[in-house]
């Protein structure tokens, strides 16, 4: 053993004892390339595939392990800190759906895990032990207990299982609320249609629901194909131009989440997200009936100027403001702009600075996206045109 | 040999074919004795198929049973491929059969 081992550690020039591995050679070969900083060349994997030093590492195995377990441990504790809870997260179901498809996604990750780990032990147990005690493994009756009656078994219960959850999740209602979500490069047109003598109205960037009743969204696209996403509360669903797909569920806890776009539709894809409230039925019926009526008319002489700026600087040929002249049916509806959490589709909060930077950066801040940058008002009227887009509750 | 693999194939296609079709053509409402007309069709078609293939099953079994260690090796390979592919068969066409009952036929 000991001059295999001196020679790779020549040959290979790794620095200490301890870096000197099997995978070394392995993993070398593999990527040839760098590794700790030094070349691996090609010519010298075949040698150091020969000394591979099967004793040594068995007398590093145990620390190799516990270093390894500790690295997993903190990676798994950072990605629980940063997924496990949260406003957009699949992992912190917030409906009944979603419940369902988690425990689908828990069942299958642990139990595949669990397979996976038996059956790697049971491979390096057939490497390592001596053949007088890893015979059995070979034996017909393991054959058929392990390798056939057990998957037979394992999938024969997951196919009706996942048949269920199939089932029970994403099933149309008959008094679901409908409410139509058209994907736009990069922004989400929102409507809630007439409904029980209750007005059609739209919004943007934002989707509303009643907390304990089911919703039914319909979506679609307006150019490219976009997906729709809202981890909490179950599956995508691709929003395909021309063809209308739909998605129900039911919103369990009240509370603000968010939704995102889960298909690759442009430059500015990855900052194409909304917000998504859950309110108690009274809150929500209160807030329906706030959106339908027109925008509020401004009460101080600076919003008054804002507004006057908004038809001057042609807005209102992108934009609807429902109670102006403002009629633009390209852009988002701006008629309650201001009682959104967020502009720009979920990435910026809401708020005076914001919608002035939004107005005069717009293509520095979300460059690509379908409405100009206004650079050149003076910094009064940007005040006062952000002003009165903010008062518009 | 292969009798559970072609039962399996016509199970595949009736069903394939039926459900597509009478989706398609909007006649799904038609019912016989309670059942949906969908799932009618996929439970005969399954029966069928699994009882041609419990059938090829068992023959195949007698066979392996017969070539006994005095057999040609071919002969004793034959047997046996024919005894696991139709037990494959017969789980597969199970499979295939199950989701019918579960699912709504035309969701
Ligand atoms: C060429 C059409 C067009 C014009 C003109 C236009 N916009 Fe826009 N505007 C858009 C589009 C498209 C978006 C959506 C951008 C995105 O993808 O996030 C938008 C977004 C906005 C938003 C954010 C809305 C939200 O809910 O996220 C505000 C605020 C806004 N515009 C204000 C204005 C103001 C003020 C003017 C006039 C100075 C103006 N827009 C002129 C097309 C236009
Ligand atoms: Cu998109």
């Amino acid at each position: 053993m000991g001059k295999g081992r001196a020679a790779g550690q020549e040959s290979c020039q790794c620095g200490g004892e301890a870096e000197f591995a099997f995978w070394r050679p392995v993993a070398g070969c593999f990527a040839g390339t760098k590794s700790h900083g030094q070349a691996y060349p090609f010519s010298a994997c075949k040698t150091h595939v020969g000394q591979m030093d099967l004793e040594a590492t068995w007398r590093d195995a145990p620390r190799r392990l516990r270093a390894a377990t500790a690295r997993a441990a903190a990676f798994a504790c950072v990605l629980s800190l940063m997924g496990c809870s949260g406003v957009q997260s699949a992992l912190d179901p917030a409906g009944g759906d979603a419940r369902q498809i988690y425990w689908l996604t828990v069942i299958m990750t642990v139990g595949g895990t669990l397979i996976f780990l038996f059956v790697t032990g049971l491979l390096l147990y057939a490497i390592f032990a001596p053949p007088e005690r890893r015979a059995w493994l070979g034996s017909r009756r393991t054959i058929v207990y392990g390798g056939l009656a057990f998957p037979i078994v394992i999938l024969s219960a997951l196919l009706p299982y996942g048949l269920i959850v199939m089932r029970d999740t994403d099933v149309p209602m008959p008094d679901a609320l409908p409410i139509e979500v058209i994907g736009e490069q990069y922004w989400w047109r929102v409507k809630y249609p007439v409904e029980g003598g209750k007005p059609e109205f739209a919004t943007a960037n934002e989707l509303v629901v009643p907390v304990g009743r089911p919703v039914t969204v319909s979506v679609t696209s307006a150019d490219v194909i976009h997906s729709f996403w809202i981890p909490n509360f179950g599956g995508k669903i691709d929003m395909i131009p021309g063809r209308i797909n739909r998605l129900n569920f039911t919103a369990e806890r009240p509370g603000i989440y968010r939704g995102v776009c889960a298909e690759f539709c442009g430059d500015q894809h990855a900052r194409m997200a909304f917000d998504m409230v859950a309110l108690e039925p009274a809150a929500f019926e209160a807030w329906r009936a706030a959106q339908a009526k027109p925008a509020q008319d401004p009460d101080a002489p600076h919003l008054a100027r804002g507004r006057e700026l908004f038809r001057i600087a042609g807005c209102g040929s992108c934009h609807v403001v429902r109670g102006t002249e403002g009629n633009g049916a390209f852009g988002p509806d701006l008629t309650h702009v201001g009682s959104r959490r967020t502009i720009g589709a979920g990435q910026f909060p809401n708020n005076i600075g914001t919608l002035a930077g939004w107005i005069a950066n717009t293509q520095h801040i979300k460059p690509g996206v379908r409405m100009p940058s206004y650079g050149s008002f003076t910094g009064e009227d940007l005040r006062a045109l952000a002003g009165y887009l903010e008062s518009l509750k | 040999m292969l009798a559970g693999l072609v039962a399996w194939a016509v199970q595949f296609t009736v069903i394939y074919g039926a459900t597509s079709t009478l989706c398609g053509r909007g006649w799904v409402g038609a019912t016989m004795l309670g059942v949906g007309n969908v799932q009618a069709i996929i439970l005969a078609a399954t029966l069928a198929a699994l009882a041609v293939t419990a059938l090829a099953l068992a023959w195949s079994l007698r066979l392996y049973g017969q070539a006994g260690d005095r057999a040609a090796p071919a002969d004793r390979f034959m047997s046996q491929t024919g005894a696991l592919i139709n037990g494959f068969s017969l789980l597969v066409i199970l499979w295939h059969g199950i989701p019918a009952f579960i699912l709504p036929a035309c969701a």
